[in-house]
């Protein structure tokens, strides 16, 4: 059975995106094992001289290290990925790499009906950049609108259709996770990029 | 034209700052461009609303009365920085400052992409229905391999990119104007957002002292260790003890006023009890909002509200109101209310001189051996006389010379007319706006009516004066 890490992509306690995830978790229960990883709480991110890390940070990172993929979960604020995921990001890329060539599905959530459609578009450019080199699993958007009268009592998704969706998109995540551990050169070459830019940021 | 700068980084050592500072100060001529730092604007979260802390606030002020913005933006990890993003989200949650506002993108980066797809996402987030920025098309800017651009003074080497910059900026100023221009004259009711309860905060605010208790004063001086007594306080062109203000202030022949830029009544010169003031106060009601010093009766609060936008907007410097002259060559009561302004201009609250000037007239009468007589043809009433700015456009003359009533103190320093109107109605006349080509614009719908004969100074009480703009003509008693 796989391991996933499941990000919330905010950190407001009543999110729609935590609900999703944790749908997700039950809902693949007999599967994988998905454990939710909460991101907020870090200070704004700033390149710190001597390259230290807040306290938090190296323990998201050992979890996504041992984890064969990553699901996030984005809101979307001001048409883009929340601060506080961005900000996430932004430690989890600074000198540690655990995101690089690790296989990630995004989902998204919204009050209204368009569903985030422009924050996982920025999220995928975003996991795509070099210092993340995450491998992102394609044509694979999966988006609940209206979000708020998407659960039911039990944390159920209601409508059958996103049911359906989700179990097509998480089975082709499993085969995608074992296809990217074929990709050997790709995953060479992402580590080669990243330790390039980290010398660069070094000799600054 | 005032700008402000915001930087993406909160790095110490940021090249989006050096290209901000270096934009503003080489251009200084093109406009004001003041550098904001974000350093201190917590991550956003709905669930901890901070949109009142300090570091936002602040922003939203300073946003609020620049023309437009500038926003530098690094790159991290393809995109804007989550600093950047989380005060965009603040300043798009419970307040919209950014709404309207002109912005103009730049970046800068460590290498030859230099910040492209940070200043497209960026472009997109202001464009959102929150922030509902206008955002400058076309226009990019992109400063890639920003470690050579620097000389040792941190100018930038290249002398095309100099000029470029430069075209670009006269660019955003014209833009600025443009909008302005879009946007017409001031909304009417303008002058209802002006909050009385002071209730949010300027960068000199006390907090944590309640503005309605009694002891406001001793509070607010231990919660800030203020200086007292015999301590030094250096001033711009003097060392003074507290002691020495103290008595220089009473010794001032006029009863002033304090207060701020948050409408917030923080010092008057307590030299008598309030019995023997013409504008009663106490030392108990300092820290007051204006709201709780002028009772609301009539239309007072309306009033107030008007004078104080129509200074904090530039539309006057000074507004004065007279008390009524029940008998004449006794005294002569005024209210002056005179906005203050800090080194940059902006508007940090009003002084309100209440002065008899009837001593003044008689001695100088006494002095000069003159006296005074009733002019037949004069229909003036003289009990309220105000003054507008000339560079409204709209008023063509300087209260009429023939009516001695109605000197305005600022009309020393008011421009004179000049053949253009200024674009800038609404900010305080600034000598760089004069550079900017003057548009075609309309001039506004003057709120202020400064009437040509200042003939119709209407009654003093408030009651039957039609109020739905200010029309200085009608005098109000705005003291309790």
């Amino acid at each position: 059975m796989k391991k996933y890490i499941a990000i919330p992509g905010t950190n407001r306690a009543g999110s729609t995106n935590r609900r999703l995830l944790q749908f997700i978790k039950h809902h693949f229960a007999d599967k994988a094992e998905i454990e939710l990883m909460e991101i907020g709480g870090l200070p704004v991110f700033y390149k710190t001289p001597d390259h230290s890390l807040p306290a938090g940070v190296d323990e998201m990172v050992a979890k996504i290290d041992a984890a064969d993929g990553v699901i996030i979960s984005t809101p979307e604020y001001d048409h883009g990925v929340p601060a506080v995921l961005m900000n996430a990001l932004s430690w989890l890329s600074y000198g540690v790499h655990p995101f690089a060539d690790k296989p990630v599905m995004i989902t998204g959530a919204s009050y209204g009906m368009l569903g985030t459609s422009r924050a996982q578009a920025m999220l995928r450019q975003m996991l795509d950049s070099p210092e993340l080199s995450a491998r992102i699993m394609p044509s694979s958007e999966y988006m609940v609108g209206h979000s708020l009268q998407a659960f039911d009592d039990e944390g159920n998704l209601k409508e059958e259709n996103l049911v359906d969706r989700l179990d097509g998109l998480f089975a082709d995540f499993e085969t995608f996770v074992d296809v990217n551990k074929n990709l050997v050169y790709n995953r060479e070459h992402a580590m080669n990029d990243i330790r390039k830019l980290d010398m660069k940021n070094e000799n600054k | 034209m005032k700008l402000v700068g915001i930087v993406g980084s909160i790095a110490e050592d940021s090249y989006n700052r050096k290209l901000m500072m270096y934009i503003a100060n080489r251009f200084n001529n093109l406009a004001d461009i003041e550098v904001l730092s974000i350093k201190d604007v917590p991550m956003f979260s709905e669930d901890d609303d901070q949109t009142n802390s300090m570091a936002v606030q602040y922003l939203k002020h300073r946003i609020e009365a620049a023309d437009g913005v500038i926003m530098a933006t690094p790159e991290h990890n393809h995109t804007t920085t989550a600093a950047l993003k989380s005060t965009i989200e603040w300043l798009s949650y419970k307040i919209h400052p950014l709404q309207d506002k002109p912005v103009l993108v730049i970046g800068a980066s460590y290498f030859t992409q230099g910040s492209s797809r940070a200043q497209l996402d960026l472009r997109e987030i202001l464009e959102a229905p929150g922030v509902n920025a206008l955002v400058m098309p076309g226009n990019e800017f992109l400063l890639g391999n920003v470690r050579d651009a620097f000389d040792e003074n941190d100018n930038l080497k290249d002398g095309g990119t100099v000029k470029r910059l430069g075209d670009l900026l006269a660019q955003f100023t014209k833009w600025v104007t443009v909008l302005k221009a879009l946007k017409g004259p001031e909304a009417p009711d303008a002058w209802k957002s002006e909050d009385l309860t002071a209730s949010g905060k300027t960068d000199t605010t006390i907090e944590g002292v309640e503005m309605e208790d009694p002891k406001w004063v001793d509070k607010a001086a231990e919660k800030t260790q203020a200086a007292s007594g015999k301590d030094y306080v250096k001033l711009d062109s003097g060392v003074l003890t507290v002691d020495q203000i103290n008595w220089f202030l009473k010794s001032i022949p006029a009863e002033l006023t304090f207060v701020d830029d948050n409408n917030q009544f923080i010092y008057y010169n307590h030299k008598n009890p309030d019995t023997k003031m013409w504008a009663k106060r106490r030392p108990d009601q300092t820290g007051n909002p204006m709201s709780a010093v002028h009772p609301d009766v009539r239309n007072v609060h309306d009033h107030v509200k008007q004078v104080i936008h129509n200074l904090r907007t530039g539309k006057m410097d000074l507004f004065q109101l007279a008390e009524p002259v029940d008998k004449k060559n006794v005294k002569w009561v005024v209210n002056n209310y005179q906005a203050m302004h800090d080194e940059d201009g902006n508007f940090r609250g009003v002084n309100e001189i209440v002065l008899d000037f009837w001593p003044i007239v008689k001695k100088y009468l006494e002095m000069t051996g003159q006296k005074l007589v009733d002019d037949p043809n004069n229909k003036v009433d003289a009990n309220a006389s105000a003054s507008v700015k000339d560079d409204q456009g709209s008023a063509p003359a300087a209260p009429a010379a023939d009516t001695g009533a109605s000197a305005s103190v600022s009309e020393d320093s008011a421009p004179a007319p000049e053949p253009a109107p200024s674009v800038d109605t609404g900010a305080s006349a600034s000598t760089k706006d004069e550079e900017t080509p003057a548009p075609a614009t309309p001039s506004p719908a003057p709120v202020v009516n400064t009437p040509t004969d200042t003939g119709a100074s209407a009654s003093v009480d408030a009651d039957d004066a039609p109020m739905p703009e200010v029309d200085t003509n009608a005098s109000v008693s705005v003291n309790d």
